[in-house]
C-alpha cells in the first residue's frame, strides 16, 4: 500500500475526532460499510473487530447460540473451538448457516467474484484480518432483520450509538449478552483503502 | 475538509454574564451557538510520524512494546492488550479464577459493559447499589450479596474516582473472593498512591474513544497481580478460539498518547478543581466528592443538586434537575444524565437470553433475580439529582470556554424564581420510569 495515502487517510481519520468521541464524525465505519454492501452485492454490512465476532454476529443473526445445533461451513480448529465456547454443536453435513470467507492482499483486487461465489448463503463472514492492519471481519446480510440482531450483539453497535439504546427502540426480541465488537476506524479506514487501492472499488 | 478548528474564539468571560436573564427565557445564552464545538485533543506530528513508522515493524512489536510501556505505567505485574474494554474485563475474571455458574457482584450503577463481562464469562452478575457520596460499590451492599457462589467482586472506578479498595478488599478477604478492578474510567487514578488497575488480583480497562487515555478508537488491557492469573486467562483465550487481538495501528496510536496522558491527567485535575471552586459558590450545585487519600481521573464530572440550599426544596429534586438540565443545554452547557436506570433493569438483565437458552443464567439460577429499580434506592437518588460532563474538561478545553461553564451555572443558581416556575404544572417522570439509556 502506498504510504502517502497511509498518512493521509490516518492523519483524516486522527483529526477526526472519532478518535476521541465515538459519538461523532464517524465517516470511516459507514464508508467501509458501503463499499462492501456494493462488492458485496448484499444490503446489510455489519463491522467487526475480530473474525471470531463475525461468527458470533452471523449466528446472532439468524437467532443461533447456546445449545442449538448449527451447520457451519469449513472452519479452522480455532474457529471450531469458538463455536463450541458458544455453546453451539457445529456439524458440516448440509447447508451451512452462513458462508465463511478469508481475503488476504492478492484477494482485494477479486473481491467481488470471491463474495458472488456466496450466492444463496444467508449470511457471510467476511475476514479480513489478513490484509494485515490487525483482527477485523465483516458479515454480509441479506435479512435486514438479521443484520439487525447483529448490531444489537455489539455493545456501540449501529443502535447504542443512535439511541444510546432505549427500551422503547429495542423490541425486536433481543435482550442477551453483549460484545464491544466494534471495530476500531483507524483499522476501518486502513482496510478501505487498502480495498479501494486494489482496485476493489466497485 | 470538515475541520474540527474552531470558526470563531470565544469572547472573554465577562462577569456581567451571569446577571442576564436565562437564555432559556429569551437572554443571551453564556456559550453562543456556533460556538459550542466540542475541540478535541490535538493530534500532533508525533502521533501521525509514530504510526507511520509504525508500518515498518513487526506488528506484534507494537501491541508488545505498547502493552509493556503502560503495564510499567500502571505498575500491574501483568498485561493482556485487547480489542475493547469489555474484553478486558471478561480476561479479568477470568484470570481472577471466575467459572461457569460463579456469581460476581458488581455495581448496580455502572456501564453495562461491567455487567455484560461477567455474563461473557459464564457468571451470573449480581448487583448491589453504591455509595451515596462516591457512586461506587458501597462495600457493605457488596458483603451483603455475597452469597456461598459468590467467586468475585468487581467495583467500578466510576468516572474516575477509586472504589473503597481498602473496604472492598477485607470484604473479599473475608470471603475468600477474588478482588476484580473494572478500571475503564479510571486512567491515572490513584488509591493510597497506587494506580487503578494495579491494585485488585486483576483488572480491565478500556481505552476506547471518549476515554482519557484513548488508543486508536477501540481497544482494552487487561492486568494480572499474580503469573498464575496471567497464565489463566492467556490459556482460555488459547482453548477456545477466542480473538480478542489488539490492532497495532490501534495500539501505535496508544504509543503517541501515553506519552502525553500526564498531561492530560493535570489539564483535567486543574480544570476540575477551579470548577469545584465556583459551583461551591453557588448553593445550588456541588463538585464531585473525593475521599483523602484518592485520586479522581474525571472522566467525568458529576454534579450534584441542592434545591433546599436556594429554597427550592420543598420541590421533587428530579424535576429541578430536570429544568436545569434544560436551563444549562440552553446557555450552551452540554450537561448530560449519562444513564438514567439502574443496570439490573436493562433489557439483557431482565430477559437473561445471554448466549441462548438463558445461558449461563441457568448454571445459577438462585443468581438470576428480577430486580427492581427500587431495589437501589441510592443509585436512583444519584440519578435524580445529578448531572454530568463528560469530555468538557478535557484538553484542549479553552480557558474562557472552562470559565463560560461556570459562569452558566452561576447564572442558573441565581434564578430560583424561574426554576420554580418552570417546574410548576408540568409532570416529570423519575428518570428511571423514562426509557432506559446507556449514556
Amino acid at each position: 500500500m502506498d504510504h502517502f495515502d497511509t498518512a493521509v487517510v490516518l492523519s483524516r481519520v486522527l483529526t477526526s475526532g472519532v478518535i476521541m468521541s465515538i459519538e461523532r464524525n464517524d465517516r470511516e465505519l459507514p464508508a467501509l460499510e458501503r463499499l462492501l454492501r456494493k462488492v458485496g452485492g448484499r444490503p446489510h454490512v455489519t463491522l467487526v473487530n475480530s473474525v471470531t465476532a463475525g461468527l458470533h454476529s452471523a449466528l446472532a443473526g439468524r437467532r443461533l447460540g447456546h445449545g442449538d445445533d448449527v451447520v457451519v461451513p469449513a472452519l479452522d480448529d480455532a474457529h471450531r473451538r469458538f463455536l463450541a465456547w458458544l455453546g453451539v454443536r457445529a456439524r458440516e453435513d448440509g447447508t451451512p448457516a452462513f458462508a465463511y470467507l478469508s481475503a488476504g492482499p492478492a484477494d482485494v483486487g477479486r473481491l467481488g467474484p470471491l463474495l458472488a461465489t456466496t450466492a444463496g448463503a444467508p449470511a457471510v463472514v467476511l475476514n479480513l484480518t489478513g490484509l494485515g492492519f490487525g483482527p477485523a471481519a465483516a458479515v454480509l446480510f441479506d435479512d435486514e432483520d438479521a443484520w439487525r440482531r447483529a448490531e444489537r450483539l455489539k455493545i456501540f453497535g449501529t443502535f447504542d450509538l443512535r439511541t444510546m439504546w432505549t427500551q422503547t427502540e429495542a423490541d425486536d426480541g433481543v435482550g442477551g449478552v453483549q460484545f464491544n465488537y466494534r471495530l476500531s476506524p483507524l483499522v476501518a479506514a486502513c482496510v478501505r483503502m487498502a480495498l479501494t487501492t486494489q482496485g476493489a472499488r466497485a | 475538509m470538515n475541520t474540527d478548528f474552531p470558526k470563531a474564539p470565544l469572547p472573554l468571560p465577562r462577569a456581567e454574564d451571569v446577571t442576564d436573564e436565562l437564555a432559556a427565557l429569551d437572554g443571551p445564552s453564556i456559550i453562543p451557538a456556533g460556538l459550542r464545538r466540542t475541540v478535541f485533543p490535538v493530534i500532533t506530528k508525533e502521533d501521525v510520524f509514530k504510526m507511520l513508522l509504525s508500518t515498518r515493524i513487526d506488528p506484534a512489536k507494537v501491541v508488545a512494546d505498547f502493552t509493556e510501556a503502560y503495564r510499567e505505567y500502571v505498575g500491574a505485574a501483568h498485561a493482556i492488550p485487547t480489542a475493547s474494554g469489555t474484553s478486558s474485563l471478561h480476561l479479568a475474571l477470568v484470570g481472577a479464577g471466575v467459572r461457569p455458574g460463579d456469581e460476581v457482584v458488581v455495581p448496580a450503577f455502572t456501564f453495562i459493559a461491567t455487567a455484560q463481562a461477567v455474563v461473557a464469562a459464564g457468571a451470573v452478575p449480581v448487583f448491589a447499589d453504591i455509595e451515596p457520596d462516591t457512586y461506587c460499590l458501597d462495600p457493605a451492599a457488596a458483603e451483603r450479596a455475597v452469597t456461598d457462589r459468590t467467586r468475585a467482586i468487581m467495583p467500578v472506578h466510576v468516572h474516575g474516582l477509586p472504589a473503597d479498595l481498602t473496604a472492598l478488599r477485607a470484604v473479599a478477604d473475608r470471603h475468600g473472593l477474588a478482588l476484580v478492578e473494572d478500571a475503564s474510567h479510571a486512567h491515572s487514578a490513584r488509591f493510597d498512591g497506587r494506580v487503578a488497575g494495579s491494585i485488585g488480583d486483576a483488572a480491565g480497562q478500556s481505552l476506547m474513544a471518549d476515554k482519557n487515555f484513548p488508543v486508536g478508537g477501540e481497544g482494552g488491557i487487561a492486568f494480572f497481580a499474580s503469573a498464575d492469573a496471567h497464565a489463566r486467562a492467556v490459556e482460555y483465550v488459547e482453548r477456545h478460539g477466542i480473538d480478542y487481538g489488539m490492532s497495532w495501528i490501534v495500539a501505535s496510536f496508544g504509543a503517541s498518547q501515553l506519552e502525553r496522558l500526564p498531561y492530560y491527567d493535570e489539564i483535567r485535575a486543574r480544570n476540575a478543581a477551579r470548577l469545584a471552586e465556583v459551583l461551591g459558590e453557588t448553593g445550588l450545585f456541588s463538585a464531585p466528592h473525593v475521599p483523602e487519600g484518592r485520586t479522581h481521573a474525571y472522566n467525568m464530572y458529576r454534579i450534584g443538586l441542592h434545591p433546599d440550599a436556594v429554597g427550592l426544596g420543598d420541590l421533587p429534586v428530579h424535576a429541578v434537575k430536570e429544568v436545569v438540565h434544560e436551563l444549562l443545554v440552553a446557555e450552551g452547557v452540554p450537561a448530560r444524565e449519562w444513564q438514567n436506570t439502574p443496570i439490573p433493569c436493562h433489557i439483557p438483565f431482565r430477559r437473561r437470553e445471554g448466549f441462548g437458552g438463558g445461558y449461563p443464567f441457568s448454571l445459577n439460577p438462585a443468581a438470576a433475580r428480577d430486580y427492581a429499580p427500587e431495589d437501589f434506592p441510592v443509585t436512583l437518588d444519584m440519578l435524580g439529582s445529578t448531572l454530568v460532563l463528560c469530555r468538557e474538561l478535557r484538553s484542549p478545553v479553552e480557558y474562557e470556554r472552562l470559565e463560560r461553564y461556570g459562569h452558566a451555572f452561576a447564572k442558573v443558581a441565581r434564578r430560583p424564581d424561574a426554576i420554580r416556575k418552570l417546574v410548576g404544572g408540568r409532570e416529570f417522570p423519575l428518570p428511571h420510569e423514562k426509557a432506559a439509556r446507556l449514556g
